[in-house]
């Protein structure tokens, strides 16, 4: 109901209640919420319509292995990488492989019937449950040693503006997908709309203190006192952001390039911005679970800056036998594989706050994809890349898995972070426990 | 419950029995107080130890004396003869009970007044408003409808357009008529909502297939339910709507499959249902289809309200007024201020007209932000000012127009001359027009008033009463014209009318929905009648009843959709007295309760201050009295000398509504005994009326004095928000009068009112100090 959205999304962001919000005017101290136990973060990346796998997927298994070209990116980390191999969404029902591929990647389970047709199968609606991030962020904002301002922050880079089952990935329950913030000045007013306002409103308030005094002069006696009193509400509204100002000291407002314009064409910039910005919200404080979606599922990106005109799910219909088809399968793959090592560059590069180590020793990067292979829509063997130190697992190899429902990595994330779920999504997919041999 | 008369001379029937016995006939009012009064309640009545409340209330000189004749000095009333209590009565009377005589001793000033809550979200939402178009309301109702024989909104499939009341359609297995394709259609209605009053609306849409509805800002959905997903049909959001203004909503609704079309390979699918309908929910009321009459199918602009949560105005009075500041006031105003000025630089391309390559961009926004500031401060800016609001803004800003804009919003909304409108300003045109437009409808002068006080025509009654008339039919006028009924009827505060459901299975939340729109039609209809006489809404022999009310007080109406007028019969009703929503407001759970109702008769239409009970009471249980009748009970209970001074007043006031029980429903006996609807008053004027029944209490009513004086004074206050005392201590007989004067016309009493205070400037300011003597 405020005014702008950004607004609205700005009251409910902050987990309090409207009525709270005029005595608020310290809000950095929200954003250090806790700085002694060691902090824990993940970053779900999503890529849409499945990889190239012979130009993907490592063939050795273990500590010693190579990099293939599409991962060739993070090499720089390759001992804070783990390659996971063999994990496949096994949720079936309606949606076709596309809507499935993605309303399932994170929840672990069916999607509702509804009227969203695809291009194979039954239709089917929006996700019947809560995506892992958010389930790992209610843990965490429940814990005040945990608690952060935003708890999560869920980001995209050329989101369509439409939300279907293909848009959304990130969901808060049953039937509630997020949609993520995909121009960075929303997501930079998100972050840093308020610390603005409230540094206008620090450099008027002489003029208004001015005000309320030449207006003074001019009323009753009797009725001046109600004017002084109002002048001490001022007086004590600019100690109050003097403070705020000086606590957040440690942490200024970055600045934002203006006019990146919202086009496929600026999607490196766009992208490189956003992981800018998700960076310092790190360093800050304001969340610990990140979501970062890139394009959609079946997204058409035009990678025309890799001299890539078709679109990229127009592409990933080509057979195996179209090599040149496959070359450029596996130059886009490898983008969105240079945006993943660009995150853990900008973390490793950032000292962790109050802590040792970087930021990338705290958090893991998992990558992920909607589908195994695009020209089959197969949902077995999802691309998972995990970088980083967050969760403390057994980095520098790679694995293969026998046919294991992703929903037990899944779980595995929430385990980490100590939130020892017995299922998640679908339980009948969870009856082998947790995904053993990560640590 | 013990009047604060009665409880008195305990402590000074000694001092009585030993003065000196002097003849009554020999003493002034004033010896006789100072001798058998002052000691218990105070040399000029302001109370003492033994007796702490202050005489002072609104009984005229005869009440007075009679009460003292009958229980002062308290437990010896035989000290003081008849006589002796009327030369009292007339001395404390004129000395400082009345409140004339309290007005005398600490004369009453117009306060220098911020806006209340309601008056700065108005000004807001009026001030942004400004530089939007504003249709006038065509009169036009319902939304219009584009049906279109497709899976999607493509013009070339559109059908049908047509203006539906409501929206709430079961097609079935059909289209919405023989040409659609029954598997898949979709209709948009389109149009806008007029909200009555301010407040949380949810906006409920209740559907078995896709939808999306639009309700103030068009460009993001309140509900967006266009992925059809599950088995859920209804999906409701809530939103804060201020009242007396019409808000666009777009209603989206889309039978057919999205994403891949299939239609061609799956040709003959079963045929599915489909229904659509629009519901609300208002503040504090049941859901219901949003009704006809709060639909048109004119589009009026997006609305900026403001939704800081802001502190509740002081109410003690009995109105809301802005003479009290908090810190929490002070920072809602500044979240107000912020959430205006990202509204404004969110639209400001709108806002000041801008074309997006404007080459006078700064030049446009400076004009944008001057005209902003005036209109905030409802008065020109001088070039001092201009230089201070605007110009020092935009160079501290650099060369960021938009923050320029920023600064601008936020210095001028948190300004003193914008939260307080009255403050510092004398008898200038533009001040009248600010206070006329506050007083009718809690919102910023128009553009012709504005208008009116460049040209300096405000300043004479006979030159404000066009805008008074103009401002009271205003949308805005007229709902604060409804909230003022709703406050005289005291329900105005929420409460929540529940009644025992073993007795009455049938009074619902529905039944009770529907009563309060029967009352509140009821309460239009009489204050927009060409008269708008004021008695009609205590005499009216006629009441809105649909076909449930009408089944439920034994009614019969044509089986129609909605309301209808319908005329009594047999039964004693009368007006607003026996409207079955007051009635069941003003009793208990499965009981009538003649306290409650006599009460409000007491201190709502007759104006008297009746103190609560000094301790609280739990009324008789009717089961430990089964042979009485609610009455006997009441009667029994307030016996005692104690309580016996209040509720001799109220209670015969109330019983005269005995014939209608705990839901207003009419009844001719109580316990198997007939009922007694006899009352009485004794007037302030010192005489005694008598009444059986509710007809005879309303005729009663409707033609006192007492009560018009009251109607009048509570108008002033509510419309002005000042004591009507600070205009002149005979004011409020003066109102009387030209109440009267006006056959009781509501509507013409409301615009002397404004007109009166708009005219009236707050005492002005002390000449400036001279420099003190050295």
């Amino acid at each position: 109901m405020p005014l702008t959205r950004s607004r609205r999304e700005f009251i409910r962001d902050l987990g309090l209640s409207a009525a709270a919000l005029p005595f608020l005017m310290n809000l950095p101290s929200l954003g250090f919420a806790n700085q002694t136990q060691r902090k824990k973060r993940i970053v779900f990346v999503f890529s849409p319509n499945g990889i190239v796998p012979k130009d993907f997927w490592p063939d050795e298994v273990g500590e010693n292995f190579q990099l293939k070209p599409i991962l060739s990116p993070l090499e720089p980390f390759k001992k804070q990488l783990l390659v996971l191999h063999g994990v496949c969404d096994r949720i079936r029902g309606d949606g076709d492989g596309h809507m499935r591929g993605i309303g399932c990647l994170l929840t672990g389970i069916e999607l509702f019937p509804g009227n969203i047709q695809g291009g194979s199968d039954t239709p089917a609606g929006w996700s019947k449950g809560i995506s892992i991030d958010q389930e790992i962020k209610n843990f965490l904002q429940k814990n005040p040693a945990t608690r952060t301002r935003f708890g999560s922050l869920e980001l995209g880079v050329m989101v369509p503006e439409r939300a279907d089952t293909w848009t959304r990935w990130s969901y808060a329950g049953p039937n509630k997908p997020l949609t993520p913030i995909d121009n960075p000045y929303q997501l930079f007013n998100k972050l840093y709309g308020r610390a603005k306002d409230n540094q206008v409103l620090a450099s008027v308030l002489d003029a208004i203190q001015d005000d309320l005094k030449k207006v003074s002069e001019k009323v009753d006696a009797a009725d001046k006192r109600l004017l002084d009193e109002h002048a001490t509400f001022v007086r004590d509204m600019e100690r109050e952001l003097k403070e705020q100002q000086t606590a957040a000291q440690n942490h200024p407002i970055p600045q934002l390039e203006p006019g990146i314009r919202r086009d496929n064409d600026n999607m490196p910039k766009i992208s490189k911005t956003q992981l800018d910005l998700l960076v310092q919200s790190f360093v800050a404080d304001f969340a610990r679970v990140a979501t970062y979606q890139i394009t959609n599922s079946v997204g058409e990106a035009r990678m025309r800056w890799l001299g890539i005109d078709e679109g990229h799910h127009t592409l990933s219909h080509e057979p195996d036998s179209n090599q040149p088809a496959q070359d450029k399968l596996v130059k886009i793959n490898k983008w969105y594989c240079e945006q993943v090592a660009y995150l853990a560059q900008r973390l490793a590069e950032t000292p962790e706050p109050g802590g040792p180590g970087s930021l990338l020793d705290n958090t893991l990067i998992v990558w992920t994809n909607e589908l195994g292979k695009g020209n089959s829509h197969t949902l077995d063997n999802i691309p998972f890349v995990l970088v980083g130190g967050g969760l403390d697992f057994k980095m520098g190899r790679s694995l293969k898995y026998g046919k294991v429902p992703h929903n037990r990595l899944l779980m595995a994330f929430a385990h980490a972070f100590g939130h020892e779920i017995k299922t998640f999504g679908n339980p009948s997919f969870c009856r082998d426990g947790v995904l053993t041999g990560l640590v | 419950m013990i009047h604060p008369l009665t409880k008195t001379l305990a402590g000074v029937v000694a001092l009585v029995v030993f003065t000196p016995a002097v003849g009554a006939e020999n003493r002034t009012g004033e010896q006789i107080y100072k001798q058998m009064c002052a000691r218990c309640h105070g040399a000029k009545g302001e109370g003492t130890k033994k007796y702490e409340l202050p005489l002072v209330g609104d009984r005229s000189v005869a009440q007075l004396a009679h009460l003292i004749d009958r229980t002062m000095p308290e437990g010896d009333p035989d000290a003081l003869d008849a006589e002796g209590a009327k030369r009292v009565a007339e001395y404390i009377y004129d000395a400082f009970y009345s409140p004339t005589a309290q007005a005398r001793l600490h004369p009453p000033r117009i306060e220098l007044a911020r806006l209340t809550v309601k008056q700065y979200r108005n000004s807001i939402a009026d001030l942004i408003g400004s530089f939007r178009p504003a249709p006038k309301p065509d009169g036009r109702t319902g939304l219009r409808g584009e049906y279109y024989n497709a899976r999607n909104f493509q013009p070339k499939a559109r059908l049908l357009d047509r203006i539906d009341p409501e929206v709430n359609f079961d097609f079935g297995k059909s289209g919405p008529n023989d040409q659609f394709d029954v598997h898949q259609f979709c209709i948009r209605w389109e149009g806008s909502v007029w909200v009555p009053e301010t407040g949380l609306y949810e906006f409920v849409v209740r559907t078995d297939h896709a939808t999306r509805l639009w309700v103030n800002d068009l460009r993001t959905p309140l509900i967006d339910r266009f992925v059809k997903s599950g088995s859920d049909t209804e999906f409701a959001e809530p939103i804060f709507l201020l009242g007396g203004r019409a808000y666009p909503i777009r209603l989206e609704f889309l039978k057919a499959k999205q994403g891949v079309d299939d239609s061609k390979k799956n040709p003959n699918p079963p045929a599915k249902p489909a229904f659509i309908g629009l519901h609300w929910k208002r503040p504090h009321r049941a859901i219901e289809v949003i009704p006809n009459r709060f639909l048109t199918p004119q589009r009026f602009p997006e609305v900026a309200v403001v939704s800081a949560p802001f502190p509740p105005d002081d109410r003690s009075l009995g109105w809301e007024r802005g003479t009290t500041v908090s810190k929490e006031w002070d920072a809602a105003t500044t979240e107000g201020a912020l959430e205006a000025a990202a509204y404004i630089v969110a639209h400001l391309n709108e806002l000041a007209a801008l074309q997006p390559r404007d080459r006078d961009r700064i030049a446009k926004l400076q004009a944008f932000c001057r005209t902003f500031a005036e209109r905030a401060f409802r008065q020109p800016l001088s070039d001092a000012e201009k230089a201070f609001y605007i110009d020092r803004q935009f160079e501290a800003a650099g060369n960021d127009p938009e923050l320029a804009v920023k600064r601008v919003v936020l210095l001028v909304l948190k300004s003193p001359r914008f939260l307080y409108p009255n403050a510092g300003r004398a008898a200038d045109p533009y001040a009248i027009a600010t206070r006329l437009a506050y007083t009718l409808c809690d919102g910023p002068p128009d553009k012709e008033l504005l208008a009116a006080a460049a040209a300096n025509k405000l300043s004479s009654r006979a030159e404000l009463l066009p805008h008074a008339e103009r401002l009271l039919q205003d949308p805005r006028g007229r709902a604060k014209v409804h909230e003022f009924l709703l406050t005289w009827l005291k329900l105005d505060q929420v409460k929540e009318l529940v009644k025992d459901k073993k007795h009455f299975p049938d009074f619902d939340a529905t039944l009770v929905n529907d009563l309060r729109t029967s009352l509140e039609l009821f309460l239009d209809d009489v204050m927009w009648s060409p008269n708008a006489d004021f008695r009609q809404l205590l005499l009216a022999d006629e009441m809105y009843l649909n076909e449930r009310l009408a089944k439920f007080y034994g009614y019969s109406v044509a089986p129609e959709k909605g309301f209808k007028k319908v005329t009594f019969e047999s039964q004693d009703r009368s007006g607003i007295l026996t409207h079955p929503y007051m009635l069941a407001a003003l009793a208990y759970e499965s009981e009538s309760s003649p306290i409650h109702r006599g009460v409000y008769i007491g201190r709502g239409l007759l104006g008297i201050t009746i103190r609560p009970p000094m301790d609280a009471f739990t009324p008789l249980a009717p089961d430990l009295h089964p042979s009485l009748t609610t009455r006997e009970r009441v009667a029994l209970q307030t016996q005692p000398m104690a309580c016996a001074s209040c509720h001799g007043i109220m209670n015969p006031l109330g019983f005269a509504l005995e014939h209608f029980d705990a839901v207003g429903r009419f009844r001719a006996k109580d316990r198997g005994k007939p009922i007694d609807a006899s009352g009485r008053y004794e007037t302030r004027a010192g005489t005694l009326a008598t009444f059986t029944g509710a007809k005879q209490l309303a005729k009663f009513l409707a033609e006192s004095e007492e009560t018009h004086y009251a109607f009048a004074q509570q108008a002033f206050h509510f419309f002005v928000k000042q004591p009507v005392r600070a205009y002149g201590l005979t004011k409020p007989e003066e109102l009387r009068k030209i109440f009267a004067e006006n056959n009781f016309n509501m509507r013409k009493l409301i615009m002397e009112i404004a007109v009166m205070a708009a005219l009236t400037a707050p005492d002005s300011p002390p000449p400036p100090r001279a420099n003190p003597p050295r």
